[in-house]
């Protein structure tokens, strides 16, 4: 991309004026991640456009302070009362369900039916007999089935575990989440990092990029006083899937986080640069 | 009167969130002004354009944990949220369409005209500033800002291409920043 052209189109000065779509507003805030020329444009217009509405000011009639107050006042103490309200009524008094015992048949019937068990049964033991092997292979072919269960079980167990880590790092207000957005054309991807600024952790997950092509792979950097640092290489096998990687080094400060398509084992520096997220 | 303390925009970020009266107070002694001036060049109507303030001032305290330093600053933000409440009503009032479906330059001398009979009662500094800018500049920059127009929508409702609108939107913006760097 040729950054000066990009700063002269204009769409800088669109994004603030607030006419740009969201897929285009997504670009935009990519490239301010990736471009610092593209950044101090932006806070430029940005600075323009506060002086130009701090000469608009007018000032409110006085008593709408405390209007508004009042207002707010009003709207938080009735949205408690009323979420009070609906788990209430979710509680359901317990139902009472009677069993009454079915009253004995006739004797006659309960030994017509003892005969016709043990007639039943001799049958069966003698088919039994002569389809044993065939059960036993049944026996195989279900045991063989149990085990697939199991490790179905055992995977969402895993899965269930990283959702449930990934849950609690969620409530870690001290974690910020970070999108990163597609720099590419015409490619809609995203990543997502999880990072702990006062930790120094971070972690990343490609659910929504897919898969490197045969001989590449991705390659996680962040971007420090305007250069990329690598932070590593990713399993292929992430992409696609709700995984989440912690990165082997600690991050304390930077611009952005952003991954970039490379041969595999990966390079020094950033080839292809697929998605971009700015730190807050 | 005791001094006024002054946060930086971290500070009242921080501020916001712990939602006590004090940050109201702070957050509506700075900004008050300038989220209403900026209503009042959307809507024209006093009434409506405090009811706006209001629903502004309410979306802020709600939001506050959703704001996202990386998308812009916080002044930028609440801007925004005014701007954008505003424009929702001008558009559930049906104004918007009726001014869509007019020629571009129909939309020249209505929003001309508007922003003539607005400055008997702006501020020296407004009426300066807007007679600054040409018309055709004026006009894209109100369409976008204050009306909430798309590029898509501008070039249509203009008959301009898209490009065009893009380039005086750049040279609209620079001129505003020579006027504003004090």
């Amino acid at each position: 991309m040729n950054v000066k052209d990009y700063i002269e189109s204009g769409i800088l000065e669109a994004y603030i004026l607030g006419s740009l779509t969201p897929e285009e507003e997504a670009q935009v805030v990519a490239n301010i991640a990736l471009y610092p020329e593209v950044a101090a444009e932006v806070a430029e217009i940005e600075r323009a456009m506060h002086a130009f509405a701090k000469s608009m000011a007018k000032e409110p009639s006085p008593e709408m302070q405390d209007k508004i107050w009042d207002a707010i006042q009003q709207q938080s103490q009735s949205a408690p009362a009323n979420m009070g309200n609906d788990s209430e009524d979710q509680v359901t008094a317990p139902k009472l369900i009677q069993f009454t015992p079915e009253h004995r048949k006739q004797n006659q019937w309960a030994q017509a039916a003892v005969w016709v068990a043990l007639v039943g049964s001799l049958l069966v033991n003698i088919m039994f007999w002569f389809q044993k092997s065939d059960v036993q292979q049944k026996q195989v072919a279900m045991q063989q089935h149990i085990d697939t269960m199991q490790q179905k079980q055992a995977q969402f167990a895993s899965l269930i575990n990283n959702y449930e880590a990934e849950k609690r790092m969620m409530a870690d207000t001290a974690m910020q989440t970070i999108v990163m957005h597609t720099v590419q054309a015409n490619k809609p991807m995203a990543a997502t990092m999880y990072w702990n600024k006062g930790k120094g952790e971070a972690y990343v997950s490609i659910g929504s990029m897919p898969p490197p092509p045969d001989g590449m792979q991705y390659q996680l950097w962040v971007i420090q006083d305007g250069k990329p640092v690598d932070m590593g290489t990713l399993p292929n096998n992430m992409a696609q899937t709700p995984a989440m990687l912690k990165a082997g080094m600690s991050v304390t400060s930077g611009q952005a986080f952003a991954i970039s398509l490379e041969k595999a084992g990966g390079n020094p520096t950033p080839t292809t640069v697929y998605v971009v997220g700015k730190m807050g | 009167m005791p001094p006024v303390a002054t946060y930086s925009e971290e500070e009242l970020v921080h501020l916001l969130k712990q939602q006590s009266k004090d940050a109201f107070d702070y957050l509506y002694r700075q900004y008050s002004a300038v989220l209403y001036g900026v209503i009042n060049k959307v809507v024209y109507d006093e009434q409506t354009a405090q009811d706006i303030l209001q629903e502004t001032f309410v979306k802020i305290w709600n939001n506050i944990s959703q704001y996202n330093a990386q998308k812009g600053r916080i002044y930028t933000w609440m801007i925004n949220i005014a701007r954008n409440a505003a424009i929702d009503k001008l558009r559930s009032k049906g104004e918007i369409m009726k001014s869509k479906i007019q020629t571009g330059e129909d939309i020249v001398i209505n929003i001309a005209g508007k922003i003539q009979t607005e400055q008997s009662t702006d501020t020296i500094g407004l009426r300066k500033m807007v007679s600054g800018l040409k018309p055709e500049y004026e006009t894209i920059v109100s369409l976008a800002y204050f009306k909430g127009f798309t590029l898509d929508e501008i070039s249509k409702t203009l008959g301009i291409p898209l490009g065009t609108v893009k380039t005086r939107m750049r040279h609209a913006m620079q001129l505003l920043r020579e006027n504003f760097s004090v």
